[in-house]
């Protein structure tokens, strides 16, 4: 039986293999249809490229080494689109005394309870919205990031306590617009730089997309939360209007 | 009257246009007829084509420049190099901070739109409404738009009285995306749920004040209303506030502010590393990764 050498650096891309089954033995090392497999190695191929720059930008903070500033032009899109990738991972750690752990995780995957969405919008205070409308609205959204809670007891392994602590979302065009709506933090977790890590995420993928134009309407006790993550109320007189039907 | 009596014939003559309405997702198509008159806004004549049972004829104080235009929803009748010379002829930018270059003269204009990324964008909203218009009826407005004087403008506006022989040709040949100019556009992104924005309304200069944009708005908002979106927000410019408040729009009654992310450098530490994404002629800082998260451990991709 012949083995099958990498190529690259990468996983093995179905199409060499297919091209060695040909010369090989009629047995396919890929029993399911190939289109699917190119799909698949084609995004797998992307997350690696994704985990490339994460990894980059992680060194590049520590490092420190560099001292101008660095333009990124505008990055040359490949043919198909692509949503941006999803993203997990642990934003903090904490240990109790009693020895449980609590983790922050963040998500951008979109992967949301409706019903625990709306549970968080009425601690906060907002106005009920239909569900069937939340979850279209999320649906469509271009990117939502979530931040869930994860309690894990000493010696309870498997029982662990996940809870949703925190949205924000983000519609755009995938070009030139972005809105940003719905920024949410349980208001047991707030005061912790939750909120801004997630408009920070967000505001990082939408501009790795060259997405320059990012918008919000905010309530006017959170202005100054905005002004210090950088956005700037009513710039060189664009103010926002809205529609009012007159019956 | 004539004008009622070519109507007749024109309504009777029944257009083979697409025009089912009810369905959201059906595009609907229709003949416009706008006047340079409405400005005063009663006097404007409107007629769709798309029932005729229904066409409501407002009573014509006297029929002056009607220009018949076509109002589409349909995507495909969107041209992307069409839109980009209308963005042009306009002055207007995709980016809300855009980059000037020098025209010669003194002039200063936008630089043009990224084709490529105009079409992704163009396919990433969920509304999308353009306006064409034949092109002698552009020429004909835009000479009778460079007056200054007022009578002079009347006078020639008398001469633009529209015959029978005019209307009949609008009937044979009506105005249609294929045969004529893209002369208005609008467009809105929605999550298809709670809300949507409304972006890049636009109408040649040469035929503004005649009704057009305020139609696209319309439309627009008829769209998303069918599909029970009522939260709908623009962001204007100065001199677009007029223009949306005619359209029904007014401040938020929450009382929110409308803001952007317009951050540029915020480290005087010429040690930290930048990245900054040029979005027009500004250049927006990329929030640097925090470095207080203890650790960032990849769980899945």
């Amino acid at each position: 039986m012949r083995t099958l050498t990498p190529v690259a650096s990468y996983p093995v891309c179905p199409i060499v293999s297919f091209e060695l089954c040909r010369q090989a033995s009629n047995k396919l090392f890929f029993p399911c249809n190939i289109s699917e497999n190119l799909a698949k190695a084609s995004r797998v191929h992307k997350t690696y490229q994704l985990k490339a720059g994460f990894w980059e930008s992680i060194k590049s903070g520590i490092l420190n080494n560099n001292t101008t500033q660095v333009v990124e032009p505008p990055s040359t899109l490949p043919e198909e689109e692509e949503e941006p990738l999803p993203q997990e991972f642990v934003l903090i750690e904490k240990t109790e005394p009693d020895g449980t752990v609590e983790e922050i995780i963040f998500s951008s995957g979109g992967d949301i309870d409706v019903y625990d969405l709306q549970a968080l919008c009425d601690k906060v205070g907002w106005p009920r919205r239909p569900l069937s409308k939340l979850a279209a609205a999320l649906k469509n959204s271009y990117m939502v990031a979530t931040l869930h809670s994860v309690r894990k007891s000493p010696g309870s392994e498997g029982n662990d306590q996940k809870k949703l602590i925190g949205m924000a979302r983000a519609t755009s065009d995938h070009a030139f617009n972005a809105t940003i709506w719905d920024v949410l933090v349980d208001p047991g977790y707030q005061g912790q730089g939750l909120g801004k890590a997630l408009v920070e995420k967000l505001i990082r993928a939408l501009l790795q997309r060259d997405i320059g134009n990012i918008s919000l309407f905010a309530d006017s006790q959170v202005v100054e939360f905005y002004q210090n993550l950088g956005f700037e109320p009513d710039p060189e007189g664009i103010k926002g209007m809205f529609w009012y039907p007159k019956y | 009257m004539e004008i009622s009596a070519a109507a007749a014939t024109a309504a009777a003559a029944a257009m083979p246009m697409h025009v089912v309405e009810g369905h959201t997702t059906k595009k609907t198509m229709e003949l416009k007829w706008v006047s340079r008159r409405s400005r005063g806004g009663k006097i404007q004549m409107e007629k769709t084509m798309k029932t005729p049972l229904e066409s409501k004829p407002k009573a014509p104080a006297t029929l002056q420049a009607l220009v018949p235009v076509f109002i589409s929803t349909n995507p495909s009748h969107v041209n992307p190099d069409d839109l980009s010379d209308l963005f042009i002829a306009c002055n207007l930018s995709c980016h809300r901070f855009p980059n000037y270059v020098d025209a010669g003269g003194g002039r200063c204009v936008v630089e043009a739109v990224d084709l490529h990324k105009l079409r992704v964008a163009l396919s990433h909203s969920s509304v999308l409404v353009s306006v064409f218009c034949k092109p002698n009826d552009v020429i004909g407005c835009s000479s009778s738009s460079s007056s200054c004087l007022k009578e002079k403008q009347q006078q020639q506006q008398k001469k633009k009285i529209v015959g029978f022989g005019e209307l009949l040709q609008n009937v044979v040949m009506p105005v249609t995306p294929l045969n004529s100019q893209l002369v208005g556009f609008g467009r809105a992104v929605s999550d298809l749920g709670l809300t949507a924005s409304i972006y890049d309304v636009m109408v040649l200069p040469s035929l503004r004040g005649m009704g057009i944009g305020r139609m696209i708005v319309k439309r627009i908002i008829r769209m998303l209303t069918s599909r029970d979106i009522y939260d709908i927000a623009a962001l204007c410019s100065e001199n677009e506030r007029s223009f949306f408040e005619v359209c029904g729009f007014g401040d938020d009654i929450l009382g929110s502010t409308a803001m952007m992310y317009t951050r540029s450098s915020v480290s005087t530490n010429p040690q930290d590393n930048q990245i900054v994404k040029p979005a027009g002629r500004k250049l927006l800082l990329v929030p640097p990764l925090s470095k207080t998260s203890p650790y960032s451990k990849t769980m899945k991709s």
